[in-house]
């Protein structure tokens, strides 16, 4: 506990007076006296003291108040921030898939493109064959009628013998180059 | 009756200025001292038991649940300072949980009561003054305030 002096108690009764000047905290409660005009000081600098308090505690809960509203605001906004960056994402993932089915739509179209070609090859293909052995089987024929029935042969013979050379070289010729045309596709696919 | 000293273990600034001025309305305490990390606290509990300056300690003792910044929580600040370095305090939890695992594990550490902080403090802290010779005297059982 704490004893003024009768002259600091009066100094402190006049600061009051004069300059509205009070003695402020915890240190009021330590303080004794049997002085009546100072009891009453105490009293009047207790009263002012919580007075300053309670607005100190009401401007500090406004303040707390306004810092968890700020955090709040803060939480919505990551929140926001983290919503549009998944939108994002998703938005270039969506716009690799769509990129990727465009490749695949060109590859197929390229892939079918090559395989109406190959159809289309393998189609004149068998018809040139069909008609190199027509054509082959016919002379064939003719000329082995005529070898049997004693007829001459020496025209037949040596227009036969030309025809299937032709015929053989146009054949190894096509199949050649359907093989080349293979080979150089096998790669690409 | 009122408390001599009070230390406030809490990393908010702006509580300790609340709750000093609530304890300085409610006439709860005539000192008063507040430190932001545990390990802060816990270092001068050490220094207290090693020393053997047990009237340094603080009267009473609050603790913040989850002090950012410490190493450990506040149950375990209760549990170092009544199990490591001697005890001789009043000492509870102060915190914005009402959690009832947590305040298990509380009264487990050795604390004394449980205090709900929010922006109503001051009924609780009125209680607790009336409740506080009863602590003192370890004669009143883990209570909540909320």
């Amino acid at each position: 506990m704490i004893n003024f002096s009768q002259e600091t108690i009066e100094q402190l009764i006049t600061l009051k007076e004069d300059k509205n000047v009070f003695l402020e905290g915890n240190l009021l409660r330590l303080i004794e006296t049997d002085n009546e005009e100072f009891s009453k000081y105490i009293e009047e600098c207790i009263v002012h003291d919580k007075d300053v308090r309670r607005k100190r505690l009401e401007v500090t809960r406004q303040v707390q108040q306004q810092n968890r509203e700020l955090l709040n605001l803060n939480d919505e906004n990551q929140r926001i921030l983290e919503e549009l960056q998944m939108t994002l994402t998703e938005v270039e993932e969506s716009k690799k898939q769509v990129e990727q089915a465009k490749t695949e739509a060109l590859n197929d179209l390229d892939l079918l493109q090559k395989k109406k070609q190959t159809e289309l090859i393998g189609g004149i293909v068998k018809v040139a064959l069909g008609v190199i052995t027509f054509i082959a089987i016919m002379s064939t024929g003719l000329y082995v009628f005529a070898i049997i029935m004693g007829k001459e042969t020496t025209n037949i013979g040596q227009a036969w013998n030309n025809l299937f050379g032709i015929l053989l070289t146009n054949a190894f010729s096509i199949v050649g180059t359907i093989m080349g045309v293979k080979y150089a596709n096998k790669g690409k696919n | 009756m009122m408390v001599e000293s009070i230390l406030l273990v809490d990393d908010e600034d702006l509580f300790h200025l609340v709750f000093e001025d609530a304890c300085s309305l409610l006439d709860i305490g005539v000192s008063m001292k507040s430190v932001k990390s545990a390990d802060k606290a816990a270092s001068m509990f050490k220094e207290w038991f090693e020393s053997g300056k047990h009237k340094e300690k603080p009267e009473c003792v609050f603790v913040d649940l989850n002090i950012i910044g410490s190493t450990f929580d506040g149950i375990e600040l209760v549990r170092k300072i009544n199990f490591e370095y001697g005890n001789h305090v009043v000492i509870g939890i102060i915190s914005s949980s009402n959690d009832e695992k947590e305040q298990a594990k509380a009264l487990q550490a050795g604390a004394q009561f449980w205090l709900v902080k929010s922006d109503d403090i001051e009924p609780r802290l009125e209680r607790f003054r009336k409740d506080y010779p009863e602590f003192k005297n370890r004669t009143k059982e883990f209570t909540v305030y909320k």
